[in-house]
């Protein structure tokens, strides 16, 4: 705090206290008795309740936006994946159908061993693509549990804002050293529990960093 | 007969791809959306085979296999595991619940068919 002279803290103190004092009262109204009456604790431990009140309020409005982007994002891959998928499925399915056709025409027709390799190949190639697509559809599965962890991260965070607010609230209007103190002493605790408790149902289920096929072990 | 196999996994997308993967191979496949979708499925056919994701909500994977070990009909059924999950801390308590086997995902459907062949034939 850069406050150090009488003139600069009568000078801060008087546009606090207006401003407190304005939604209740005339502020016109206040006595240079008064104002002078207010000295630097006071002045901290009023900065100290609105930083912290506005710190809670403000940090709540941008987690609640987070939360929002997060679920519309959530909902957002899951349509896509959803559409996705039963396109995927209804080109293979086209596809095998396509093929049993050529199978069939291969069949009765003088085509040279040369195009029934190719087409052999051809197939086996489109066998390969699927299995590929098929392990990379598989995004929206990991990507939803890390976005969910994530909005439980964020709900824990607002949590953790609530007890600043809290707190804050519970120091006297004018409170002094030991006040401040104490205040600071209780919020460094509900940060801790708060933090401690988010942690433990915050357990990470996904620490995939690709989509290659996972491993396989047999018991 | 075809075998049959009971796929139980929260996420629907999942599901469709192992749906894909197994009938493609020629299986029999019942969806379950979670452990207690699973655990009632269950208890109205003995599958061949159980594939179960972990995390799921209403009833984990873990609970789910230990809940069917505890029954008759399925003391000896073939129980994997498909799931994110990849710590040796998760697999020994799989293993400890009754899991044989454990694939992480994503999976690779070749190699899905490949491991079930060889469990259930």
């Amino acid at each position: 705090m850069d406050v150090s002279t009488e003139a600069e803290v009568k000078q801060k103190a008087t546009g606090i206290v207006a401003k407190e004092l304005s939604s209740c009262q005339d502020v016109d109204g206040i006595d240079d008795g008064i104002i002078l009456m207010i000295n630097k604790e006071k002045l901290l431990s009023l900065q100290l309740k609105r930083l912290l009140s506005s710190l809670s309020d403000h940090g709540t409005l941008h987690l609640t936006e987070v939360e929002t982007d997060l679920v519309q994002t959530g909902f957002l891959l899951n349509e896509a994946i959803e559409k996705l998928s039963t396109s995927f499925m209804a080109i293979h399915e086209a596809v095998c159908a396509q093929q049993a056709i050529v199978d069939a025409l291969l069949e009765h027709s003088a085509s040279s061993p040369d195009t029934a390799e190719k087409l052999k190949a051809a197939q086996a190639e489109v066998g390969l693509r699927v299995n590929s697509a098929v392990t990379g559809l598989q995004f929206q599965d990991m990507t939803s549990q890390l976005i969910g962890r994530t909005v439980r991260r964020v709900n824990g965070l607002r949590d953790v804002l609530a007890a600043v607010n809290v707190s804050s609230a519970d120091m006297a209007h004018e409170g002094d050293t030991k006040d401040m103190a104490a205040l600071l002493n209780d919020l460094n605790k509900a940060l801790d529990e708060q933090s401690a408790k988010l942690e433990s149902v915050l357990w990470k289920a996904v620490s995939q960093t690709h989509m290659e096929s996972g491993d396989i072990e047999l018991f | 007969m075809a075998k049959s196999i009971l796929a139980v996994d929260d996420s629907g997308s999942l599901r469709q791809m192992v749906v894909f993967s197994l009938r493609a191979a020629g299986y029999q496949v019942t969806e379950a959306v979670d452990g207690q979708d699973g655990l009632d499925k269950a208890k109205t056919q003995v599958f061949d085979l159980v594939l179960t994701d972990q995390n799921m909500p209403r009833m984990d994977g873990l609970t789910l296999i230990r809940s069917l070990r505890g029954t008759e009909n399925y003391q000896r059924v073939p129980i994997l595991m498909l799931t994110t999950e990849s710590s040796d801390e998760m697999k020994a308590k799989g293993k400890a619940a009754g899991a044989n086997g454990w694939l992480v995902k994503p999976f690779d459907p070749q190699r899905l068919t490949e491991v079930v062949k060889k469990v259930i034939g």
